[in-house]
C-alpha cells in the first residue's frame, strides 16, 4: 500500500508538518522545513506570476514567498495572526517561503496509513500531491514540495 | 580528486596556481625575446629556472608527464645556456617552447576537472630532445670544454652519465642485493626502480633489460643490481637510498659512490655568510632560542644551516651554544637585512660575522655553474664539516625551492618576497559578504526607528566615525580583490603573436593603462570576451593586404591598441584597431538579409547599425575562418560582458579603424544607489547611471502621435517611463508634476523615469534574486537584484540598461 510514494521514513514513520488551507489539512515532510515564521512585510516584485507574492528578508537572506491559496487557484483571505510562512529549504540551499492559513503540529505518520495518489485522468488535478495520509481524524494530503514550488 | 596521492590534494591548488603563474611568465619572456629575436643570458636562466621549478613541483605532485616535458625543455635550454649554440631557426625553437607551454597549460586545466587522466607527451618530448640534440650536435666541440672543467662531477659519476645530460648533478651509484631465494630478482629490481623513479631526476641501471629479459635475474644474484641516480629536487641521496632499502626483499644497498644532493649543489650559486650568535646570559633554553633565530631568518634568506644541528631535539646543545655561540650559515643577497633580523630576535646578545667562511673570490659564478658539486664543498667548509651530511641538504632544500618560486614570481623585486601571500578567492568572497552585512547593519543601527526624534549628539558622533571606518574597511577589502588588468592584456600578446604568423599580417599590439585595477572576479570573466575581440580585430579589422593599408595612407604595420582607464566608478576598456573599419552599408544589408531589422532600414542611425554586429546570429565576414566568423561572435561577447554588469559598444569609421568600448563596473557587490519610492515599493537606481533628477513642468511634456510621452530637457527629448505603469504598481500619485523625474543613461541611451519620491542615497549590497524568480525573467524586466535596507526592508535594484532597451 505504501509503495512508490517517494516519502522518506524514519524507523517510526514519516515526520510531517500539517497545516490548514481553507478546510483542507495539508502536510509537508519535515525534512524540507527550515523554520516557521509569522507573516511579515512582503516586498512586491513586479512582473512575476500571481502566486509569488514577493520577497521577504530572513536574517539577511532575500527569500521569495508564494501563496498556496493562489497556487491552488483559491481565493486569498486577509492575513491574520494565525497566518504563517513555512520556510522550505531545498537540497541546493534555495529557500522559499510558503504562506499557509494556520499551522498544526508535527506528527510521526506510520507507513501503513500513507497511500499513493490515485492516477487521475484529468491532467492537473493531483499534480502537487505526493501521497494521501489516512488518519483517524480524517484524510490529509501530503504535498510534493518540488512540484509545488518549481513547476 | 583521486588523481593525487593522499596528502597531496591540499597541495594541488597551490600547484595549479604556481604553475599557471610560471607558465604565464614563460610566455611573457618568450614574447619579449621573440620581439628582440635574441635570448639574453638572463632570459635563458629565467626559462631554465621556470622549467626547473615546474619539473620539480610536477614530480612532487606525481605528474610524471608534466615533469618529463618540463625536464626536456630544461635540458634544451641547458644546452643553449652552456654551449651557446648558433640557433639557426629561432622559429622552430619558439614553436617548440610555445607548444610545450600550451600543452602544460591544457594539462593544468584538465587537472582541475574531476576526471583526470594524464596526457601522453612523449611525442612532444621526443621532438624537444631531437631539437636539443641538433643544437648540441652543432656545438659539440664547445660542449666538451665545460664538461672537462668539471672534474668533480666526472669523478663522482663514474657510471655512464649520458652525453645529453652533462648538466645533471653528479650521480650516486648504489649496488642493491636481494634476499637469497626470493626469486624473480629482475622483477624485484624493477620494483625498486619504479619506487624511486619519482624521487630521482635521473636514473639508470645495469642490467638495463630487467623487464624483458628473465636471464638478468641470475646476473643480479651474482653481481648485484647497479643503480645510478641523481635525486630530484628536494630529495636527498639518503632519502632515495632509504626508499631502496625499504623495498620488499631488498637485502642490502651499498653506496658505491656518492653524488651531491641537488639542493646542496645549487646552493653554491650564492655566497654563504656565516654568523656566530650569542645569547643573553641566563636566558635559558638557548637551543630553542637558537631555533627561533633560525626560523626568523629563514624568511629573509636562503639555505640556512646551523651548528649545532640538533638544537630542536637535543637540550644538551644549550651548553655548546653558551660556550661557543651558535653558528648560522646562510645565503642572502642582502646580508644586512639578515643581520638586523638576528639582532632583533629576542634574547640575542650579540653576533659576529665570520668573514672568511666564504671568501667571495673562491666561488666565482661560472665555476658554480659548471662544476656544481665541487664548490659546494669548497665554499662551505663549515657546513660540511660540522653538520651531518644529511642535515644540511634537508634544511636547504625547501628554502631553495621557495627561493626559486619567489625569484620567478617577483622577477626583480628581490626584497619583496615575504610581503606577498596568496589567498583563496572564496575566502575573499566571504570577507566581501561580511563587509556587506556590516554596511547594512550599520545603517540598521544608525537609522534605527527607535532613535527617531531623539537628540543624540554623542551617538551621532560615534555613528559618523563608524560610517567612516566602515567605508574605509570596504575600500580596503575591495582593494584586496583588485588586480591590474595587465594579466588579461598580456594573454592577448600571445594570441596576436599566433595569429600574426597564421594570417601573415604584421601587427603591433600596444597596451595603455594596463595598470588599471579591476575586481578579480571580473577579470576572470573578461578573458574570453577580450580574446574574441582581439581576434576579431586581427582577423576582420586589420586589412588583409599591406597594399590596401599603404594605399589608404597608413603605416604598413597594423596597430591594435588595448587601453584601460577608470571613469566614474567604471572601468573602460577599449580595443581599437587601425584597420579597414566597419562598412555600415554592408552591416545593414546583412542585417536585412538575416531578418534582424525591426524597423525600415532607413530609420537606423549609424551608431545603431554598428551595434547590430553584436546581435545574435550576426557575422560580417563572409568566410568562416579558424578564428572568427562562426556567427556566434560578438553577441556572445556582449552576453558575457553583460553578465558581469558591463556593456559593450562599437565605434567605427569606415576606412580608419574600429574600436570596441567595454564598460564594466569596478566591483560587483556594492553599489551606490539612489532610493526612490513608487507606491509601496522602494527601488534603487545605481547612482552612476543617473544624470539628473527634477520636477517636471507642464511645458516640458511632449506627446508624439501615438500618445507616447516625452520630456524635453534643454532642447532634447527623452522618452518618459512611468515606473508604476511599467511595473503595474499602485502609485502614490499618477500626476507627472507631483512625482520626480530621473534622467538616466545607459549604453549611450537616455530616458526619464518617473517615481513618486526620492528617498535618499545609500550604498547597497547587491543580492542576486533567488533562482525561482530568475525563472520569470526578472532580469529582462529591468531588475538587477535586490538589497536589504537599514530598516530590514527590501529594495529592488533597477537595471537601467534593460529598462531603456526594452522600452
Amino acid at each position: 500500500m505504501a509503495e512508490n510514494t517517494n516519502v522518506t521514513y524514519t524507523a517510526d514513520g514519516a515526520e510531517v508538518l500539517f497545516f490548514d488551507i481553507g478546510d483542507t489539512v495539508y502536510g509537508i515532510e519535515i525534512k524540507y522545513i527550515n523554520e516557521i515564521i509569522g507573516i511579515e512585510q512582503i516586498t512586491v516584485v513586479p512582473k512575476i506570476p500571481d502566486h509569488i507574492k514577493g520577497v521577504i528578508n530572513i536574517r539577511g537572506k532575500v527569500v521569495p514567498v508564494i501563496s498556496i491559496r493562489k497556487r491552488f487557484g483559491m481565493e486569498e483571505i486577509p492575513y491574520d495572526d494565525r497566518t504563517c510562512i513555512v520556510v522550505i529549504e531545498f537540497e541546493d540551499g534555495q529557500q522559499v517561503g510558503v504562506i499557509v492559513d494556520r499551522v498544526h503540529e508535527v506528527v510521526v505518520v506510520k507507513k501503513d496509513i500513507i497511500s499513493k495518489v490515485p492516477d487521475s485522468k484529468s491532467v492537473n488535478s493531483n499534480r502537487y500531491l505526493k501521497s494521501i495520509i489516512n488518519m483517524e481524524s480524517g484524510i490529509r494530503l501530503l504535498l510534493d514540495c518540488d512540484k509545488l514550488i518549481m513547476d | 580528486m583521486a588523481k593525487f596521492e593522499a596528502g597531496m590534494e591540499a597541495m594541488a591548488d597551490m600547484y595549479v596556481f604556481e604553475t599557471t603563474t610560471l607558465l604565464e611568465q614563460l610566455d611573457q619572456i618568450l614574447m619579449k625575446t621573440e620581439n628582440e629575436s635574441s635570448f639574453g643570458e638572463e632570459e635563458i636562466n629565467e626559462i631554465f629556472r621556470t622549467m626547473h621549478t615546474i619539473k620539480g613541483s610536477s614530480a612532487m605532485m606525481g605528474l610524471d608527464n608534466m615533469s618529463k616535458l618540463a625536464h626536456a625543455i630544461e635540458d634544451m635550454f641547458y644546452v643553449i645556456r652552456e654551449d651557446n649554440p648558433v640557433i639557426t631557426s629561432m622559429e622552430t625553437l619558439y614553436d617548440i617552447v610555445f607548444n610545450a607551454s600550451d600543452l602544460m597549460k591544457a594539462e593544468i586545466e584538465l587537472l582541475q576537472e574531476d576526471e583526470y587522466t594524464a596526457t601522453d607527451f612523449s611525442e612532444q618530448i621526443t621532438r624537444i630532445k631531437g631539437y636539443a640534440a641538433v643544437l648540441k650536435g652543432e656545438a659539440a666541440p664547445e660542449a666538451a670544454a665545460p664538461a672537462a672543467a668539471a672534474p668533480a662531477q666526472t669523478a663522482a659519476a663514474q657510471t655512464a652519465a649520458p652525453a645529453a645530460s652533462s648538466s645533471a648533478p653528479a650521480l650516486t651509484s648504489v649496488k642493491v642485493y636481494f634476499e637469497d631465494d626470493c626469486k624473480m630478482e629482475n622483477l624485484r629490481a624493477l620494483l625498486v626502480i619504479n619506487r624511486i623513479t619519482d624521487a630521482c631526476s635521473q636514473l639508470e641501471y645495469v642490467p638495463a633489460d630487467i623487464e624483458t629479459n628473465g636471464d638478468t635475474a641470475q646476473v643480479i644474484i651474482e653481481t648485484g643490481f647497479d643503480i645510478s641516480f641523481a635525486p630530484a629536487d628536494g630529495k636527498t641521496v639518503d632519502a632515495v637510498v632509504d626508499i631502496i632499502r625499504t623495498t620488499p626483499n631488498v637485502k642490502k644497498c651499498d653506496i658505491v659512490s656518492r653524488g651531491a644532493d641537488v639542493a646542496v649543489a645549487k646552493a653554491a650559486s650564492g655566497d654563504i655568510t656565516s654568523v656566530r650568535v650569542y645569547f643573553e646570559d641566563d636566558c635559558k633554553m638557548e637551543n630553542l632560542r637558537a631555533l627561533l633565530v633560525v626560523n626568523t631568518i629563514k624568511e629573509v634568506c636562503d639555505n640556512v644551516t646551523y651548528v649545532p644541528a640538533d638544537i630542536e631535539n637535543n637540550a644538551d646543545t644549550c651548553k655548546t651554544i653558551i660556550e661557543e655561540g651558535f653558528l648560522v650559515n646562510f645565503t642572502s643577497e642582502k646580508p644586512q637585512l639578515v643581520f638586523q633580523t638576528i639582532e632583533s630576535t629576542p634574547c640575542v646578545k650579540s653576533y659576529e660575522v665570520i668573514e672568511d667562511a666564504a671568501p667571495k673570490a673562491e666561488a666565482p659564478k661560472a665555476a658554480a655553474q659548471t662544476a656544481q658539486a665541487a664548490p659546494a664543498v669548497q665554499a662551505a667548509p663549515a657546513v660540511q664539516a660540522a653538520a651531518p651530511k644529511t642535515e644540511a641538504p634537508k634544511a636547504a632544500a625547501p628554502a631553495q625551492s621557495k627561493e626559486q618560486i619567489n625569484n620567478t614570481i617577483a622577477t626583480k623585486g628581490g626584497g619583496a618576497k615575504q610581503s606577498l601571500i596568496s589567498v583563496n578567492l572564496n575566502k575573499l568572497d566571504t570577507l566581501v559578504d561580511l563587509v556587506g552585512e556590516i554596511v547594512i547593519t550599520e545603517a540598521m543601527v544608525t537609522s534605527n526607528p527607535d532613535l527617531k526624534g531623539l537628540r543624540l549628539d554623542n551617538f551621532q558622533k560615534a555613528a559618523r566615525q563608524l560610517r567612516k571606518l566602515n567605508s574605509e574597511l570596504q575600500d580596503a577589502v575591495m582593494s584586496i580583490r583588485m588586480v591590474p588588468i595587465s594579466g588579461a592584456f598580456n594573454k592577448m600578446t600571445r594570441i596576436v603573436r599566433d595569429m600574426k604568423v597564421k594570417l601573415n599580417k604584421d601587427v603591433d599590439l600596444i597596451f595603455e593603462g594596463e595598470e588599471t585595477e579591476v575586481d578579480k572576479s571580473i577579470i576572470d570573466q573578461l578573458n574570453d570576451p577580450l580574446m574574441h575581440m582581439v581576434r576579431n580585430s586581427m582577423d576582420h579589422g586589420i586589412e588583409d593586404n599591406v597594399e590596401d593599408r599603404i594605399a589608404a595612407g597608413k603605416s604598413p604595420k597594423g596597430k591594435i591598441t588595448l587601453s584601460a582607464y577608470n571613469a566614474s566608478g567604471e572601468v573602460i576598456i577599449v580595443i581599437a584597431d587601425d584597420g579597414g573599419g566597419i562598412n555600415p552599408e554592408k552591416v545593414l544589408a546583412k542585417a536585412e538579409k538575416n531578418g534582424i531589422l525591426t524597423r525600415p532600414a532607413s530609420e537606423y542611425s549609424e551608431k545603431e547599425i554598428l551595434n547590430m554586429i553584436m546581435l545574435p546570429g550576426f557575422s560580417t565576414n563572409e568566410q568562416v575562418t579558424e578564428y572568427s566568423g562562426r556567427g556566434v561572435g560578438m553577441d556572445v561577447v556582449r552576453k558575457n560582458i553583460e553578465k558581469i554588469g558591463g556593456s559593450v559598444s562599437v565605434d567605427s569609421k569606415f576606412g580608419q579603424g574600429t574600436s570596441f568600448i567595454i564598460k564594466i563596473p569596478l566591483s560587483l557587490s556594492i553599489v551606490d544607489g539612489m532610493e526612490v519610492s513608487v507606491g509601496q515599493s522602494i527601488f534603487t537606481i545605481p547612482i552612476n547611471s543617473i544624470k539628473e533628477s527634477f520636477k517636471a513642468k507642464p511645458s516640458q511634456l511632449v506627446k508624439d502621435t501615438d500618445g507616447k510621452e516625452m520630456i524635453m530637457i534643454r532642447g532634447e527629448c527623452f522618452p518618459l517611463i512611468r515606473l508604476y505603469d511599467m511595473y503595474e504598481l499602485e502609485p502614490a500619485t499618477d500626476d507627472l508634476y507631483e512625482g520626480i523625474v530621473i534622467l538616466v543613461e545607459a549604453e549611450g541611451k537616455r530616458a526619464c523615469l518617473l517615481a513618486d519620491e526620492l528617498i535618499g542615497e545609500q550604498q547597497v549590497v547587491v543580492k542576486p534574486f533567488s533562482p525561482l524568480l530568475n525563472n520569470y525573467n526578472v532580469k529582462q524586466n529591468g531588475m538587477a537584484g535586490c538589497s536589504i535596507l537599514g530598516d530590514g526592508s527590501i529594495t529592488i535594484i533597477l537595471d537601467v540598461g534593460n529598462i531603456i532597451t526594452d522600452f
